[in-house]
């Protein structure tokens, strides 16, 4: 299939001068936006007490531990500013990504034992759910670094109980396991109670030689009986018993790894421990990359960072779709599907990392003659019209078929809207391009490059899929929102005016309500907004989306639960027959 | 040869970006038209030097009104 994939056709174009010169201004505003999410990530970063109290105890922090275990280069960090309890450290206690370790990628996830030595906080359970469902959509191993006190008991309404609480992780955990999926886990420090869970959930267990798990901790186990009460006697109980199980903490290592053998291994340092880990994660189950690769693996060729040049950090503003997607794929390159049917709608199969993927996209600008359902109006790029759902559900369909992962790239205003448009079907063809993705098999990543909007945000692969999107990035330029403010505005007082006004009263109380609603949609559907609530799993910069790219396509072949062998696609056919009739019929021998 | 670079759609003038005498590369931006509430680009439909440009900031265009003439 080399004819196919060595050399695809060329995507995008390069800079212009020009364009690079009246981009100045929009660089330095997605600048800005950036420097204000990495100083919330250095706030993130700097949680809880100081690191260096951390090492003085001779311990490393959750952030040492990463970049020891971690092959350089390779954490892409998701979830770093997901907060959507509002705790006071600004995030939920964990620290979570895709990494590669030992050669083979993970989904790697580890307390931050700078904030209440790893205690659960409120948020943190849907984070793990977040992870846990990435691991099962990428079929990666989920690597552990446990060190965790357990319920913040000040806060227990928050974390303890509850459908999706953090004790939905367990089961989670043994989800995983039933499908074939390793949990590995590095242990250190006091884990009790739920910590214990932490604990003892995972397939092999390494620990420090100060780490112990326990169903209970000391200071449970010296208060268990209430009597309705304190006083000084029983103060001094507890005091006896607290001294006591400091002392000797339940679920030592003399327990777990010399009586119950829950621990595999011990280690007498920190690193040693990690060590162990990388030792587990290069015996894991992956295929060598040349099995699934397509091509040598290629940078694009034209830079990433160049994207700050063309996407428009204003909303209105238009650009070339195409020249985004050819700074993030192997050699800039791609075959398009379905080219023309559909054009406010970009499909194809283009290269990362070697690997093929399938990329869709929203194009922008104007599309005179089309949609091809009216004369009444002409279309507009971002949104979605007949053609342009029809070829999605397509090439999603085929993508299946070909076991290809799929990239979705957003920047939609939703789906064209009016009775032509029911006509047109497109209620329908929205959702079935939902029924299209619930019917694959194969695991899907979103960028929301700026506007993520009404059921268009969920349709295009949307964190709405469940059981397909492993992770949602955002951009400087992201706003994810069901309407723009200004149209909820008037969708939410337009009638309110019609009365105030026939009614002979003012209309200034609404129009204040009107501006107060527009400034309030702005305000929660900006990017730090979109990752505090989970909206997106991480905001990067553009030149940042590669990376997560890479992660993506090498996570998605590394193990993959079905394949399709690269000389029974189609897709690739499907697009080359587009072109090329096919071969001519010999002519018969006389 | 003169090329007539045409509004692909009726809107608003919000730019223009080149001058008289300026060389321009096909694909170039010319002019920043405002249609159905977006910004979008017009670019130049082959290489030459701008010899005409029939419109100013803040004109309304028709669909395939003539917006700027190359050379």
């Amino acid at each position: 299939m080399r004819q196919y994939f060595e050399k695809m056709d060329d995507l995008g174009k390069p800079l212009k001068p020009a364009q690079v010169e009246r981009m100045k201004e929009n660089r330095a505003q997605i600048e800005a936006v950036m420097q204000s999410i990495d100083a919330e990530v250095d706030r993130v970063k700097k949680a809880g007490i100081p690191a260096e109290k951390i090492r003085e105890r001779g311990q490393m922090t959750v952030w040492d531990r990463i970049e020891y275990l971690v092959d350089p280069g390779t954490f892409c960090p998701l979830h770093t500013l997901y907060n959507p309890m509002d705790n006071e450290e600004g995030m939920t206690g964990v620290i979570d990504g895709l990494a590669r370790i030992s050669g083979k990628w993970c989904v790697l996830i580890g307390f931050d034992n700078k904030v209440m030595a790893g205690a659960w906080i409120g948020g943190q359970a849907d984070n793990n759910l977040r992870v846990t469902d990435m691991a099962k959509i990428l079929n990666l191993p989920l690597v552990w670094i446990v060190n965790c006190s357990g319920v913040k008991l000040p806060e227990q309404e928050k974390v303890y109980a509850n459908r999706r609480g953090n004790g939905t992780t367990f089961f989670r955990h043994a989800e995983l396991e039933q499908i074939g999926v390793p949990i590995l886990a590095g242990i250190y420090g006091t884990n009790p109670a739920g910590g214990g869970y932490q604990g003892i959930s995972p397939t092999i267990l390494l620990a420090h030689k100060d780490a112990n798990i326990a169903v209970g901790g000391g200071g449970i186990v010296s208060g268990m009986s209430p009597k309705g009460g304190f006083d000084e006697a029983g103060a001094e109980q507890i005091i006896d018993s607290t001294r006591h199980f400091k002392e000797v903490p339940p679920g030592s290592v003399g327990i777990h790894h010399d009586y119950t053998g829950f621990f595999r291994q011990v280690f007498e340092t920190e690193k040693g421990v990690l060590d162990g880990l990388k030792a587990y994660m290069a015996e894991m189950p992956a295929y060598n990359p040349r099995f699934f690769r397509v091509a040598p693996p290629a940078e694009p060729k034209y830079p990433p960072a160049e994207i700050s040049s063309i996407v428009a950090f204003n909303q209105k503003g238009g650009y070339d779709f195409d020249s985004v997607l050819a700074r993030l794929v192997d050699n800039s390159e791609h075959l398009e599907f379905r080219t023309g049917f559909g054009p406010e709608v970009y499909t194809g199969l283009v290269k990362v990392d070697g690997y093929l993927l399938g990329a869709i996209g929203n194009r922008q600008g104007l599309f005179p003659n089309y949609p091809e359902y009216t004369n009444e109006y002409t279309a507009i790029g971002g949104k979605l019209y007949r053609q342009g759902l029809i070829k999605m559900n397509e090439f999603v369909t085929q993508c299946d078929r070909d076991r290809i992962p799929i990239i979705w790239f957003q920047d939609t205003s939703g789906i064209d809207v009016g009775d032509t448009a029911e006509k047109a079907e497109l209620l329908g063809l929205g959702q079935s391009l939902i029924y299209s993705i619930e019917a694959t098999k194969v695991p899907m990543a979103l960028v929301v490059l700026r506007k993520g909007t009404a059921a268009a945000h969920y349709v295009m692969g949307g964190p709405t899929a469940n059981n397909h999107n492993a992770f949602t990035l955002g951009t400087a330029t992201t706003e994810i929102y069901v309407m723009h403010g200004e149209t909820a505005a008037v969708a939410s007082f337009s009638r309110r005016l019609v009365k105030e006004k026939e009614s002979g009263r003012p209309l200034t109380p609404i129009i204040d309500k009107m501006n107060e609603l527009a400034r309030e949609y702005n305000e929660k559907s900006r990017p730090f907004y979109c990752a505090k609530t989970g909206f997106v799993d991480e905001v990067v910069r553009f030149e940042a989306i590669r990376n997560y790219l890479v992660a993506f396509a090498n996570a998605v072949y590394q193990n993959p639960r079905s394949i399709c062998p690269q000389h029974h696609m189609m897709l690739p056919r499907l697009i080359r027959s587009q072109i090329v009739k096919g071969l001519e019929r010999p002519p018969k021998q006389e | 040869m003169s090329v007539e670079v045409l509004a692909p759609m009726p809107g608003k003038i919000l730019d223009v970006l080149v001058k008289v005498g300026d060389q321009v590369g096909e694909d170039d931006e010319l002019v920043i038209l405002e249609a159905m509430k977006m910004e979008n680009p017009v670019y130049s439909t082959a290489d030459g030097v701008v010899k005409e440009i029939r419109v100013k900031k803040d004109d309304t265009v028709d669909a395939d009104q003539v917006l700027v003439v190359l050379d």
